[in-house]
């Protein structure tokens, strides 16, 4: 039998004297914080509390949950642009309120994701790439800046603004933050003045929660303390155990274990109060419906398990029976909404029975989620319900009306602005946005599909995110890539000269033909950037300051602890040489103009950026004011929850919940509007039987970018996984561990099989993102045209068995994750 | 319990439900660890061979409970009866983990239809037959295996761990 990964047998402790930083976790939306520990290589602490900077006493075994244990994943030995070596502990830090020393499997693992020449990180993108010669060669930033400039400023006098495209990050954590997307919202906007732009895993520039804007509501509106407070948490389309795991096992298991009883019955005196109840919406029995089973019971989890796409549905369902009981917040209603008679013809039409009939939820089910939701616990004291949902329903059949569902629900019920209640995102990320206005409308552009595939756009700039695999319809958008970069290939590969300029020329004759100029800004080789022409080397988490924000609206300073690899650099300096080179440009040519369009990057450090940033948060929820970092600095890891309302005392005063005042919500009407053609063409065609839902797991995070690094992940996840019913993979002669292929009319994608009875018969799920197969092979091209956002999450396909790959199923373990 | 599980093994039954118990259930220390001056930074643990059982003390499903390297590590031994990665035996079915989760330090309870380990704390979840691979769960490493040795007479022993033991800076205290 082949063996299975275990690290180190021992680690080194920091010593006393080891330098400290705080930080946050550089993953999830949840933001835990840690602590990191620096001292040089060749140094060790001792067992004795006061020989090591943990004061823990390592002569002991420590007790469980001590938050002075050290895993191996934890730690690496990383060398400096000086050559210097250094230990690195990121420990997760047992006095932020967020995680309390708690860590997930990806949180915990940053020892392993830290650059180091000798590790598996080795291949991190240290010098910039400029394609020569059939290949992409090192350069200086001097040359890659340079060519780069001349094409985007020759595009941009010939062609337009909307020649310029861009898919970047717009989120927090690793790789973003409010410095690094000021920087790009900077160039794009205020410089390049394109509407080409998109972001992250998404065709257009886009909030993915539209609707609950129109409605008033910010997507973060609750603390995680109201999880805690709630009697009944509602869960759509998230499985939090794997996704927001922390915020799920420190604040919401705890209720519906009774845990905060005490808490409730003190800050919420005069009510009755029991153990939390939760109900979750999901077409999969997930990890996270095990757990929260076996930690409150049975009887306090109602899972419904809905078809594929039929939110509205199910949630317009729930109003009707709320509605027709009584159960709604008529007070609330009435002094804090409008537009209620809207609703009540779009929303509360919907019929019961054809509710049932979509969601493949019985009537039962529907009156116990009514109840839990609202029937009051006695006359005067109505339920307190959480509602959190995330790209389930985000990224479900039409994203407008699928939000707007909810949110209707939340108001129906009077959930806002008060302890316990709330209707926000779970979210991904975490969050750092801000940027000078979007120059486009809405619904925004579709990017994908008329700059890229439309040919509108000439020049591509892509920075943290990896559409080659990760949009809509990837392959077709690979296509596309490929075709129209090699265009430009071909014209560099005629060039015998040694000027840029006339480079640059032969690039403008490529891209009059149909070509596109690549830009690709990452920190590894992404699958994207295996067509650019020019590759940028960003820093990542820890290499720079950073700040940003997470699911309570959580501000805190992200400490740079050491160097970048080779000469990479943040985005935002990487935004800035580029917007001083154009600047300088046009200067030259006299054009003050265009000039001043690109001045104002001059910045030296990273809070300076920070600073600047905050004229693109005021009065949004992430307003931090006159906040600085000297303040976050030493507010730690539990920093200040925005929106900061005024500096007392030279420190922020933060919001711990939004919405405790008067302010007015308006419902957003909302039907069922059944199938797009895309998806209906595939429902009717037998060729393509199966269901494809998808999303996220436990161990990996995002496009596995990092987790590729961590042996201990990728051991567990060398494929992609598809969960399929016993009852399909017997007639499809299919076994745990077998490679199969998942085909329809727009790709193939190839995956392994985990048979599991988690979906129902007819049903698969597939693994979001993998490199090693790409589950958006096979997504439509479908976006909801209000919003723009992809329906990502259904789409259907045949399934074949391909056979079985020797070894792997020895390998792996094929135990159900959902079960405890 | 057998004789040898009276005389070496600790008693944790009580803890497998619930597991906030198992700190205090626990010795915090091993054998030699009271003197300060022991210094645990060696960067090559010589692990002791400790005998854990016989052969013969094993049926099919039954854990039987008991510590290495030291008494303050518990440890589980099992006969899985059907082969395991790194399983001893004549069947490659004995197998040895540590009982501390790899995540926080969670008693792990066993759980013999499944062949699995589990966490109360956190829910994590180690297949026994896979060397301790994480099912499902927050830990950053597998299960730490006890690796074993058979002599010829059936007696089995411990000589070394694969992965450090929760709550440890090496896996020996001193
Ligand atoms: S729950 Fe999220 S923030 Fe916390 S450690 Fe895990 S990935 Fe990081
Ligand atoms: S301690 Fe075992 S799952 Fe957390």
């Amino acid at each position: 039998m082949s063996s299975t990964y275990h690290g180190e047998d021992r680690v080194p402790i920091p010593p006393a004297d080891a330098q400290q930083f705080t930080t946050v976790c550089s993953y999830c939306i949840v933001g835990c914080g840690y602590k990191v520990y620096k001292w040089p290589l060749g140094k060790e602490g001792g067992p004795l509390p006061h020989q090591n900077a943990l004061k823990a006493d390592y002569r002991r075994q420590q007790p469980e949950q001590a938050g002075t244990w050290i895993s191996p994943a934890m730690h690496s030995v990383i060398t400096e642009r000086n050559g210097q070596r250094f230990n690195i502990v990121v420990l997760p830090d047992k006095d932020c309120v967020v995680n309390k020393g708690n860590h997930s499997v990806r949180g915990g693992t940053h020892g392993d994701v830290l650059y180091a020449p000798d590790r598996p990180t080795a291949d991190r993108l240290t010098h910039p790439l400029l394609y020569r010669g059939q290949s992409q060669l090192p350069t200086t930033w001097d040359e890659a800046i340079e060519l780069g400039a001349l094409v985007i400023k020759a595009s941009l006098d010939k062609w337009g603004s909307d020649t310029i495209a861009m898919k970047f990050f717009d989120h927090g954590g690793g790789g973003g933050g409010f410095e690094n997307n000021w920087a790009a919202g900077k160039f794009f906007f205020t410089g390049i003045g394109t509407k080409m732009a998109s972001i992250h895993n998404r065709p257009a520039y886009n909030s993915e929660v539209f609707a609950s804007g129109d409605a008033g509501i910010a997507p973060l509106p609750s603390a995680y303390l109201d999880a805690e407070l709630a009697d009944t948490i509602m869960v759509i389309g998230a499985n939090s155990y794997e996704t927001q795991s922390i915020y799920f096992l420190e604040h919401m298991l705890p209720n519906l274990g009774g845990g905060t009883l005490p808490l409730k019955q003190q800050l919420l005196p005069g009510e009755p109060h029991a153990h939390g109840r939760m109900i979750i919406v999901d077409p999969r029995r997930t990890s996270t419906v095990a757990v929260a089973e076996a930690h409150a019971g049975k009887d306090n989890v109602l899972h419904l398990q809905i078809n594929n796409g039929t939110d509205i549905a199910l949630l317009n369902a729930l109003s009707r029976l709320i509605h027709e009981q009584g159960w709604h917040d008529q007070e609330f209603i009435a002094r804090r909404t409008e537009n209620f008679a809207a609703f009540q013809a779009a929303n509360l039409a919907q019929n019961l029975d054809e509710a049932v009939r979509l969601t493949g939820i019985s009537k039962a089910q529907m009156m116990t989620a009514a109840e839990w939701i609202a029937k009051p616990k006695v006359n005067t004291a109505r339920r307190r319900t959480l509602f959190l949902y995330e790209k389930g329903l985000i990224w479900g059949l039409k994203n407008y009306e699928n939000v707007a569902s909810v949110v209707d629900l939340a108001l129906l019920t009077g959930n806002l602005g008060k302890p316990g209640t709330g209707c926000g995102r779970l979210g991904g990320h975490q969050e750092g946005y801000s940027r000078p206005a979007y120059p486009g409308q809405r619904p925004p552009v579709n990017v994908d599909e008329i700059a890229i595939k439309g040919g509108a756009s000439k020049v591509f700039w892509v920075a943290g995110c990896n559409p080659a695999g990760g949009t809509l319809n990837a392959q077709q958008f690979r296509a596309y890539l490929a075709h129209r970069t090699a265009l430009v290939n071909q014209a560099l590969d005629a060039t015998s000269s040694g000027s840029l300029n006339d480079r640059m020329a032969a690039v403008m004759t490529a891209l009059d033909k149909g070509g596109l100029f690549l830009i690709v800004q990452d920190i590894y080789p992404i699958e994207t950037a295996k067509y650019a022409h020019i590759v940028f080397p960003a820093a990542q988490w820890g290499e720079m300051n950073l700040t940003s924000i997470n699911g309570e609206r959580r501000l805190r300073l992200y400490q740079q602890f050491m160097d970048a690899p080779g000469i990479a650099e943040p985005d935002w300096k990487i935004m800035a040489r580029m917007a001083q080179r154009l600047e300088s440009a046009y200067r030259a040519e006299g054009k003050a103009e265009m000039a001043a369009r690109f001045s104002g990057f001059t910045w030296t450090s990273d809070e300076e950026v920070f600073r600047a940033a905050s004229a693109g948060v005021k009065g949004a929820q992430e307003d931090y004011g006159d906040t600085t970092y000297a303040m976050l600095k030493a507010l730690g890891t539990n920093g200040v929850q925005t929106p900061v309302q005024e500096i007392r005392q030279g420190m922020p005063v933060g919001t711990t919940r939004l919405y405790m005042d008067e302010k007015q919500f308006t419902f957003i009407p909302s039907a069922w509007p059944g199938f797009p053609p895309q998806i209906q063409k595939l429902i009717d065609d037998p060729r393509y039987p199966f269901w494809v839902n998808n999303g996220r797991a436990n161990h990996g995070w995002q496009t596995l970018y990092d987790d590729l690094r961590k042996p201990y992940v990728m051991g567990r996840a060398p494929f992609p996984h598809v969960e399929i019913h016993p009852q399909d993979a017997r007639s499809l002669d299919i076994a745990n561990g077998d490679l199969i292929e998942l085909f329809n009319p727009y790709g193939t994608v190839s995956a392994m099989a985990v048979v599991t009875d988690s979906n129902a018969p007819g049903h698969v799920f597939m693994l979001f993102e993998h490199p090693k197969g790409w589950l958006n092979s096979l997504t439509t091209d479908y976006v909801d045209p209000a919003t723009t956002i992809p329906y990502y999450k259904g789409t259907k396909a045949g399934i074949r068995k391909l056979g079985e790959l020797p070894g792997l199923g020895e390998q792996l373990s094929f135990i159900p994750t959902n079960r405890t | 319990m057998s004789e040898v599980s009276r005389r070496h093994f600790l008693k944790l039954g009580a803890c497998v439900v619930g597991g906030a118990c198992a700190a205090d259930a626990l010795p915090s220390l091993g054998q030699a660890a009271d003197n300060g001056d022991v210094t645990t930074l060696r960067t090559t643990l010589p692990y002791p061979r400790l005998k854990l059982a016989a052969i013969g003390q094993l049926t099919t499903e039954h854990e039987l409970l008991t510590t290495y390297p030291d008494q303050a590590s518990p440890v589980v031994l099992v006969k899985l009866g059907r082969p395991a990665h790194n399983g001893v035996g004549p069947d490659r079915d004995i197998v040895a983990f540590s009982r501390r989760c790899s995540h926080m330090g969670g008693a792990l309870a066993f759980r013999a239809e499944t062949g699995t380990f589990h966490c109360p704390l956190h829910y994590a979840m180690f297949d026994a037959r896979k060397g301790g691979l994480m099912v499902i769960g927050q830990a950053t490493d597998n299960l730490p295996q006890i690796e074993l040795e058979v002599d010829t007479t059936g007696d089995i022993y411990a000589v070394g761990v694969k992965g450090l033991l929760y709550g440890r800076q090496a896996n020996m205290l001193a």
